[in-house]
């Protein structure tokens, strides 16, 4: 409390009643008073996570309205050219490598305007872009399944892309977390993807025909039991966590 | 030395941004003066560990920034103040300073306490509750220096933190930086002369990538006495200095 | 905006309303707390007091007496402190009065000295203790008699906030 010009400054070291810092007073009430309180959602991640500056990151995605706008156009685009068109392969491998790229851009340097501080700090930026992944792919595939039930083309997209690549970045950030090393993430999402192309061309040929095909939900469910095999490593109880 | 920098050199292309630079600094104020293109934003980049160097050894708070553990370390004792921080308008004031101090690996339990401190520090008490898109440049400066104190840092960087700031707002900064300057490395760049006078310590004048000058503010206008343009003593110096670099 | 405008802004969530009114009593709280208790207690019971405050605001009813009750929560918020810690350490000096809680009654009893030390503390001792009218009293204390009427008036108010609020 150290600029007095405001006409209603609070009290400072210089009002002490009988010894009693009543600045120090006021932290403490202030502190509770303007305490943010995490929604279910965001413990649960911190959880998770480990940490919780990446639930924060996770939780805000969508309130960075300009970026969230800017990855949820290139995804719900990179998806749209994938799904509703010609299931190449090559197409399908390359394609979340272009999402990644259209997300980093739009939550890093060009648009995120607090992109410089944000590297400065301990929290790894390529473990936040990674988390930015999860939750923009995540809320597209809610929005997606919502938009399923009137559009056929919407529920081969969101079956085809967005919950497939909600899986992978899932996969991605749950090793990261675990080696505490966002390359290894990156690594055991784009192995997990890769797989998961290449058996549902094995399985059924047509990449959006994976709703009614059975057997290529077996990529799933392998991605799936490797998420909850890497999240319940990661939740083991381990010391000096705060 | 809570800073040791030896031959440092930063290029971009054939651009020469930071140029041979050799520093060791412990706690104290230190003042980064220089026009503009000097390098004076490089080389903080390079302390706040956002760049690495071309060449060049650095060594903050007694580690290596190039060991990804050791600048993790560095960087939970670091506080940054960007030349040009961009804001989330839809956060408050409380929200971005919370924000960060969980950024940098604060203790979950110590955040709130450690968020309404740095808020009333700057003065931002009465707002700080209020969304970032409604606050003024200055305020705005103010959370930007709040959020890079809250984490009660030992290395604080300040890319000119007084843009924005009326003349008794500049006054209480240097205040506030000689105070945390006791036990702490605070390095304020700046490119308003009068900033660095009664606050800081030591200064360093750079010129065309190079540290030409290091000494306190007295040496600085010692160095304009009979030469150099400006309305006051330090001012003179400083063109002296600079003048003479450039010849 | 005063005191009772304030509470009704707490009441609706304005921090900066509680800003403002610690502003204005802390100071006042904080010295009266500090008669009976040591800096680093008046420290937490000011703590406890405001966030007292800050969550009670909506049971406080308008053209209360702001300061009686910000005086109550701090004096009760004590009491609880004082209890916390084990048996009051400051001995009781007259019969302890039944069923009044010690550490509550010390800290009453550094309210009435408060209360009662100054001008208002002579008026009274010689109005009520000593039992002399008006006139004389007046003619002691070299005033008028409808000034002695007033401060009075005043003692008794702050009396009656010391020894329990808005009744």
């Amino acid at each position: 409390m150290i600029f007095p010009n405001e006409p209603d400054r609070p009290p400072s070291a210089q009002d002490s009643p009988g010894g009693v810092d009543l600045g120090r007073v006021w932290a403490g009430v202030a502190a509770e008073v303007w305490r943010r309180h995490p929604g279910q959602v965001e413990r649960t991640a911190a959880r998770l996570l480990r940490s919780p500056g990446l639930a924060r990151a996770l939780v805000s995605t969508p309130s960075l309205l300009l970026p969230w706008l800017v990855s949820t156009v290139v995804v719900f685009g990179v998806g749209a050219l994938v799904s509703l068109g010609p299931g190449q392969p090559l197409v399908w491998l390359m394609a979340p490598a272009v999402a990644a790229v259209g997300i980093a851009f739009a939550y890093g340097p060009g648009i995120d305007p607090a992109w410089e501080l944000s590297s400065s700090c301990a929290v790894s930026d390529r473990m936040v872009l990674l988390t930015r992944a999860v939750a923009v792919f995540a809320l597209n595939a809610v929005l997606g399944l919502l938009a399923s039930v009137a559009s056929g083309a919407a529920a081969a997209l969101t079956f085809g892309w967005l919950i497939p690549m909600t899986a992978v970045c899932a996969l991605a950030l749950a090793a990261a977390v675990a080696a505490r090393s966002a390359v290894v993430g990156a690594a055991a999402g784009v192995s997990a993807w890769v797989i998961t192309v290449l058996a549902g061309q094995a399985a059924g040929g047509q990449f959006t025909s994976s709703v009614t095909n059975a057997h290529a939900y077996l990529p799933y469910l392998a991605v799936a039991a490797c998420c909850a095999a890497i999240v319940s490593y990661a939740l083991r109880p381990e010391r000096g966590l705060q | 030395m809570n800073v040791a920098l030896t031959e440092i050199h930063r290029s971009f292309g054939k651009n020469k941004a930071v140029d041979d630079v050799s520093l060791e600094l412990g706690t104290g104020v230190f003042g980064l003066l220089g026009p503009n293109g000097a390098g004076k934003t490089s080389l903080l980049r390079m302390l706040a560990t956002v760049l690495p160097p071309t060449s060049g050894k650095i060594r903050l708070l007694d580690r290596d920034p190039r060991r990804p553990a050791a600048r993790r370390e560095i960087r939970q004792r670091l506080g940054y103040l960007p030349q040009n921080l961009g804001y989330y308008p839809s956060f408050t004031v409380v929200e971005f300073v919370e924000y960060f101090a969980l950024l940098k690996q604060m203790p979950s339990s110590a955040v709130p306490k450690a968020v309404a401190q740095a808020v009333e520090r700057l003065d931002l008490g009465a707002k700080a509750k209020a969304r970032l898109r409604t606050l003024s440049g200055g305020m705005l400066r103010r959370v930007g220096i709040a959020q890079a104190i809250v984490n009660d840092p030992d290395l604080l960087l300040l890319d000119e933190p007084t843009a924005g700031l009326d003349p008794e707002q500049r006054v209480q900064l240097r205040a506030l930086m000689r105070s945390l300057g006791e036990s702490a490395t605070v390095i304020v760049s700046t490119h308003l002369v009068e900033d660095v006078g009664a606050a800081c310590s030591e200064v360093a004048l750079m010129s065309a990538g190079k540290i030409v000058f290091r000494g306190t503010s007295a040496d600085l206008t010692a160095r304009g006495e009979g030469h150099g343009v400006g309305d006051a003593p330090l001012e003179r110096g400083y063109s002296a200095v600079l003048a003479e670099a450039r010849s | 905006m005063d005191d009772d405008e304030l509470i009704a802004a707490l009441a609706a969530g304005d921090d900066t309303a509680l800003r403002e009114l610690f502003m204005r009593h802390a100071p006042w709280l904080a010295g009266r707390l500090r008669a009976a208790l040591p800096p680093p207690d008046v420290e937490d019971v000011l703590q406890e007091t405001f966030l007292a405050v800050w969550k009670g605001a909506s049971g406080f009813r308008p053209h209360g007496a702001p300061r009686a009750w910000m005086w109550v929560i701090a004096r009760n918020q004590a009491a609880l402190l004082l209890r916390r810690r084990g048996p009051v350490a400051a001995p009781l000096e007259e019969t302890p009065r039944v069923g009044l809680d010690p550490a509550v009654a010390a800290v009453v009893r550094a309210d009435i000295a408060a209360a009662l030390s100054g001008p208002e503390g002579d008026l009274l001792r010689l109005m009520y203790v000593e039992d002399r009218p008006v006139a004389e009293v007046a003619a002691l204390l070299g005033v008028p008699a409808g000034t002695v009427k007033s401060r009075a008036h005043r003692a008794r108010r702050m009396l009656r906030a010391a020894l329990g609020g808005t009744r």
